[in-house]
């Protein structure tokens, strides 16, 4: 490595010390070599300053704010999965499963025959689904589907603001 | 009129959920980034690519940004990231420093024409003719102690270096632009005569 040509870089960006400042700057005022030396380097170091930058497309700040509203537009589907929701879900299996359990050994026959513990389920013979075939009578399938409709609309409406809200900014 | 908001006030703002102010951000510092990205991918194509992707990464975590440093210097720092990567992905040959191959010859008698556009040609026009001429890294130390802003200490965090090491880098990249600069000036007299 040059030793003049560095030591006069770090006197042209005043990366020296002080004491080495000082020397350079005698060098430079008594040793012609150096006086040239430092003449050249201070007339690159302005033509390296005039470096002009690079111009983007036109488009270039509207690409990229495009790109981060695409991902945020992303996001919300991701949010709506909140853990409420897969909470409430999981609760209602496990309570439906306890429920179940419940009524499997509610119909349990737990007696004692001789002092072993015996136990004798009974399953009914014919399940009677008359009551269950009225659930889904016409009028409530109708009010299921209206629910369903008017749901629909509601998330439609919540994606068109949210449409709107992305575009306004 | 309304003053100029910091690098802070529009982070500050564009976490607040204005996106406008990240808009600004984006407008006041990419000219930079893309001749940062220019100095690793070559092609404007590529460097837009790599310039939008930092802005946006910039984006995603701009609620990290500690803000212990300049707002550009971490911006630079995911430039310079983005571009190791982008380098390592498309497999740039950057072996070559001798690359006067890489010009295209054209060969006949220079018309006054050809010495009338030579003579137009601005020095800034052989300065980055030769930075292009430049390795990656030693091309990126120039712009971003010329360009940027930026302090050596400041470099070398973007690059994730020590100061000293970015010093001896800076002054061989210098060096080395140097010895381009003369080789295209010397190419350019020649041809003329």
């Amino acid at each position: 490595m040059n030793h003049m040509e560095e030591q006069l870089w770090s006197y042209i960006d005043g990366t020296c010390t002080p004491a080495e400042e000082q020397a350079i700057t005698k060098l430079i005022a008594q040793d012609e070599a150096y006086s040239l030396k430092y003449a050249e380097l201070l007339k690159l170091n302005e033509e390296f300053g005039t470096m002009e930058l690079d111009e983007p497309s036109m488009a270039f700040t509207y690409n990229v704010m495009e790109s981060i509203r695409t991902e945020n537009a992303m996001q919300p589907l991701k949010a709506t999965i909140n853990k409420r929701i897969i909470w409430g879900i999981a609760a209602f299996f496990i309570v439906s499963i306890l429920v179940l359990l419940g009524v499997a050994f509610g119909s349990m026959d737990w007696t004692v025959r001789g002092g072993n513990t015996t136990f004798d389920v009974k399953i009914p013979q014919q399940l009677d689904a008359t009551h269950v075939k009225s659930f889904f009578s016409g009028s409530i399938v109708k009010g299921f589907l209206f629910f369903d409709v008017v749901m629909g609309l509601f998330l439609f409406d919540a994606y068109l603001r949210r449409k709107r809200d992305v575009k306004q900014h | 009129m309304q003053s100029k908001l910091s690098d802070i006030e529009l982070i500050e703002q564009t976490l607040a959920g204005n996106q406008a102010a990240y808009a600004d951000l984006v407008k006041r510092h990419q000219r930079f980034v893309f001749t940062l990205a220019m100095r690793f991918a070559k092609t404007r194509e590529d460097a837009e690519e790599i310039a939008q992707d930092c802005f946006v990464k910039a984006y995603r975590n701009l609620a990290s940004f500690q803000q212990q440093s300049k707002f550009s210097t971490w911006l630079y720092s995911i430039v310079y990231t983005t571009s190791m990567t982008f380098l390592r992905k498309k497999r740039v040959d950057t072996s070559s420093i001798d690359d006067d191959e890489g010009y295209i010859q054209i060969e006949g008698k220079p018309s006054a024409y050809d010495a009338h556009n030579i003579e137009n040609k601005s020095r800034s026009f052989y300065l980055n003719q030769a930075i292009e001429q430049l390795l990656p890294d030693d091309a990126a130390v120039i712009t971003l102690f010329y360009k940027g802003e930026q302090s050596l200490e400041e470099i070398a965090q973007t690059l994730g270096m020590e100061a000293n090491t970015v010093k001896v880098k800076l002054f061989r990249a210098r060096q080395r632009l140097k010895e381009k600069l003369e080789r295209n000036l010397k190419h350019e007299v020649k041809e003329l005569i």
